[in-house]
């Protein structure tokens, strides 16, 4: 069947079957690679997309049921969003699988609070995995990316966490 | 231009695409030992290529340290999960749907789970015959047991133990377990394979590019040479993306189909595919009054599965450090790697000295509350220090396990009054002997091109490089780039695991610079660092470099329930000189981090050998809102000092500081993960010992040094003993605990055990969790 809904602020007519999740339909019709294939149960967040803003899991959303909806990966923020930024400053990733889940639901929480807590940030961020355990610079990524602009939101920060003593 | 990263334009082999690809699913067994008896399928649609155990029967067998794999089984499944035949199609789906068309039909045989139980006697061998590998892989004297399940057995021998024990004041001993693990990185394992002509060419994320190119030569028969793989970056390995895992398969399948073929793995399958080695490690500590060690007695045992892949080196590391950074004049090791007929255990971030650290570090406290010595006072009296020998013969250079150590106690406040506080130190291997080598070419427009084996798999591997060879070269680092290892290009290397790489290409880069400074154009350099260990005494060198780390945490426990947090978590490792900080710090984190959810809660489960929890939402992996409330490290440098791998020595000295600040409350937990299930059972433990007397024999640390088994001490208390109603007066939230643990414990191997209570009940909290975790997840959709 044809599924038509818009990605990245492209209208799309894509074919899909009835029964296939939205993720499949992404990476093969799209090539939109970064969503990602990891639990296929919904709930790690490596496949996550916005659709109409909101943080979804792709790996257990009907494709058809986008049919109509407005859907932003990580490719679609064009590479200096602001969270974008925060991310690659802080450093927050190793092997960056799980990089535009975190990014995109980063994105959300940003929009919905533009000052969490630490409390706030963990719990709204616990649906993304990290298996890397990058989740203290990730942490420190959401705080930086803050306001609009990243740099200037660095200061502001409070967080309980140490960082590394080096040097002897 | 932004970060691949944060853009997702990085491709990972799941990406891979090839003209006119195919792709594979595989058939897998049901069962975990049975005969072969037919396979059929003749309603799988045509076009679609079935792949046969007679399709590959004139293949040779593979395995790095042992050769005990084929291609497809020909005759017989040794795991539920092993691959009994496969498809290819020209569609995921299709090749869904035709697996789910061929129909086997298998004779079950008796099976083995357990590592104790493979060892006895009358136990259903695993293999037969055991034949050695003669790859690079198998670098170490293999000692095999021939018809037993012990595939190796390592010894090491130091002082004489009798004497020793004989001398000391002071005995403890103790048995633990601990389980096996997923790897879970976010990427599957994926691979694309395809022949041309008698050339074979494998695109796959592996760690292991030389290992998995001599495998797959040897499996076919053709010289290395006519093997190509190349290794795009990965997304997360720790140890699962080592040796061959489905490459033999996709091979073969692209051999029959005459095109090439995709394979991607299911989550589940990666259960299937290879896991962390659940072992059982026991522990005998001798000391004089004063504090001083004076023997040491261990045996460990590493459940290596039906395969033995890298087992052997993982039970030979978990064995020749299982005495920890210690001055102990006589030291007795048995370690074995064991088949059973679990899915294959191989490789794991830690390899193998998880395990045994948690063992030794647990008992160091035993002992310590058996002298009455501050545990931290009874580590530093013998702690190794610089020019100290080790029990396997070597002398200890750049040692720095006191500081450390003092840091790590530093950090929660360490003081006389230590409720909820625990240490850990340790010390762990690289893999020796060990062989870099590396080329620089110069581009002559500015830049250069640096060729090596070492793969990304977000340790940063390919940033380090670039950055040591800028600084060489007296460049700016973009002016350095490092492609994907390619077999066919970049210079033969050990692999990428062990911690070895940033140190053993530090130094082979510099061989490499000075090489191309002179000729040029191209420039190469090659390290050997020689040493090992005699596998029969475990003297010799074990370890050209060691890795050296510590911890400290600090735990908050609710007794009626069992939960407890860890409020504080340290470790100082010793870093030498850091290179790339950012990563160095995410790889220290990311480590205690996964020290952490093998602490807490990771545990693969089993029913008569099949995994039952094989997804991310019954298997927990740490999540953002499980870090504790302080997690911090360092990386302890020194001037002049070398370059040190560091990407696995924060996750072993974790697990025993959780475990030992428990153990200052009197828990005494023996089995990882320290669910509150076990917390429980520890408290009522405690509890029944503080009121009774007469159960004192029952309290692990007895004078005679042969005290109780902390399995055995629960299985008293499950198993209807006088002391086994006590737990049914418990308040009902205990028995609903008490019975998902018993519900587990019949999940994976000893149904007699399950004592009241029904499955149904203890269905209950898992459900609660799984929502839970659902509902976490979803609380952004």
């Amino acid at each position: 069947m044809k599924v038509a809904f818009t990605v990245n602020g492209q209208a799309v007519e894509v074919e899909a079957r009835p029964e296939e999740m939205l993720l499949g339909v992404l990476r093969r019709e799209l090539d939109l690679t970064s969503v990602r294939q990891t639990c296929g149960v919904g709930v790690c967040g490596a496949c996550t997309a916005l659709l109409d803003g909101e943080p979804i899991s792709t790996c257990i959303l009907l494709a058809p049921l986008a049919e109509g909806c407005e859907i932003t990966t990580v490719e679609g923020l064009g590479g200096n969003h602001p969270v974008q930024e925060a991310f690659v400053e802080a450093q927050a990733f190793q092997c960056g699988y799980c990089t535009p889940g975190m990014i995109l639901t980063a994105k959300r929480l940003l929009e919905e609070d533009a000052h969490p807590s630490d409390e706030k940030i963990k719990t709204y961020m616990g649906g993304n995995l990290c298996r890397c355990g990058c989740y203290a610079k990730i942490e420190d990524a959401v705080h930086l990316a803050v306001g609009s602009s990243v740099s200037g939101a660095a200061g502001s920060r409070s967080t309980g966490r140490e960082t590394s003593r080096g040097g002897m | 231009m932004a970060d691949a990263r944060v853009t997702g334009a990085i491709r990972y082999s799941q990406d891979i695409r090839a003209d006119g690809m195919l792709h594979a699913r595989f058939v897998r067994s049901p069962v975990a030992h049975a005969r072969i008896l037919s396979i059929d399928a003749s309603a799988v649609p045509e076009g679609v290529v079935v792949l046969r155990p007679e399709d590959v029967a004139d293949l040779g067998r593979y395995g790095p340290q042992i050769k005990d794999q084929e291609a497809l089984p020909q005759r017989r499944v040794r795991y539920a999960g092993d691959v009994v035949c496969a498809v290819a199609a020209e569609t995921p789906e299709a090749a869904d749907e035709s697996v789910n068309l061929v129909e086997v039909e298998y004779k079950e045989i008796p099976a083995v789970f357990d590592e104790r139980a493979a060892l006895a006697s009358d136990a259903p061998l695993v293999h037969e015959h055991i034949h050695l590998s003669k790859d690079d892989a198998a670098y170490f004297g293999i000692r095999p047991q021939q018809g037993t399940n012990t595939c190796h057995l390592f010894r090491l021998r130091h002082g004489d133990v009798e004497a020793g024990f004989e001398a000391a004041d002071a005995v403890v001993e103790e048995t633990y377990r601990t389980a096996g693990a997923a790897h879970a990185p976010m990427e599957p394992n994926a691979a694309v394979a395809r022949w041309d002509g008698d050339r074979l060419e494998v695109t796959t994320g592996t760690q292991t590019p030389f290992n998995m190119r001599t495998d797959l030569a040897g499996l076919f028969g053709i010289a290395e040479e006519k093997v190509r793989i190349i290794s795009p970056p990965m997304g997360g390995a720790f140890g699962a993306k080592t040796f061959v895992r489905t490459e033999a398969i996709a091979a073969a399948l692209a051999r029959k189909a005459e095109k090439p073929v995709k394979v991607v793995l299911g989550r589940d399958e990666m259960w299937m595919t290879l896991n962390r080695h659940p072992a059982t490690v026991r522990v005998k500590i001798g000391a004089r009054s004063d504090g001083t060690l004076v023997a040491c007695d261990i045996e460990c045992l590493a459940n290596t599965g039906a395969y033995a892949d890298c087992g052997p080196g993982v039970a030979q590391k978990m064995g020749f450090a299982a005495p920890g950074p210690y001055r102990i004049a006589n030291v007795r090791v048995d370690s074995r790697a064991v088949y059973t007929n679990l899915p294959p255990n191989g490789a794991f971030r830690g390899y193998g000295q998880m395990q045994s650290t948690w063992a030794r570090e647990r008992t160091m406290d035993l002992l310590a509350e058996k002298l009455d010595i501050d545990p931290l006072d009874l580590r530093m009296k013998n702690i190794l220090e610089d020019g100290d020998t080790y029990c396997t013969g070597e002398t200890m250079h750049d040692v720095h396990f006191k500081e450390l150590l003092q840091n790590a106690a530093d950090a929660v406040r360490w003081s006389g009054r230590r409720e909820g506080k625990g240490l850990c130190v340790m010390l762990k291997g690289m893999q020796t002997p060990s062989r870099a080598s590396i080329a620089v070419e110069d581009n002559a427009d500015g830049t250069y091109t640096v060729r090596c084996a070492t793969a990304e798999m977000g340790q940063g591997a390919k940033k380090v490089m670039r950055m040591l060879a800028a600084e060489m070269l007296g460049v700016d680092v973009e002016k350095i780039s490092c492609p994907d290892p390619d077999t066919d290009v970049v210079p033969y290397d050990t692999r990428t695991t062990s911690s070895r790489s940033t140190h053993m290409m530090n130094r082979a880069l510099k061989v490499a610079v000075a090489d191309l400074k002179e000729n040029g154009k191209r420039g190469y350099g090659e390290v050997v660092d020689g040493g090992g260990l005699d596998p029969d005494t475990g003297q010799g060198v074990a370890s050209s470099h060691w890795h050296q780390g510590a911890a400290a945490a600090e735990v908050e426990v609710d007794e009626k329930t069992g939960k407890f947090s860890v409020v504080r978590l340290h470790a100082p490792i010793y870093a030498g000189r850091v290179i790339n900080r950012p990563a160095a710090e995410l790889q220290n984190e990311g480590s205690m981090i996964m020290g952490l959810g093998t602490a807490l809660f990771e545990s693969n489960e089993f029913a008569d050998g099949q995994i039952t929890n094989a997804n991310l939402s019954d298997y927990n992996v740490p999540a953002m809102d499980d870090m504790p409330d302080t997690l911090s490290h360092e990386l302890v440098e020194r001037e002049g000092g070398e370059v040190q791998g560091l990407g696995e020595t924060a996750l072993p000295p974790v697990p025993p500081a959780i475990g030992n600040a428990l153990y200052s409350l009197g828990i005494h937990v023996t089995e990882l993960p320290i669910s509150p299930e076990r917390v429980l059972d520890a408290v009522d433990a405690r509890d029944d010992r503080d009121e009774t007397p007469a159960m004192a024999g029952a309290h692990p640390v007895s004078a005679d040094g042969h005290g109780g088994d902390g399995d055995e001490s629960g299985e008293r208390i499950f198993a209807g003993t006088p002391d086994g109603p006590v737990r049914t007066q418990k308040g009902s939230d205990r028995e609903a605990a008490g019975i998902l643990t018993e519900a587990k414990r019949l999940a994976t191997s000893e149904p007699s055990k399950l004592f009241f209570g029904t499955l149904g009940v203890g269905l209950v909290p898992i459900i609660v969790v799984w929502l839970y975790r659902r509902s976490r997840g979803s609380e952004k959709s």
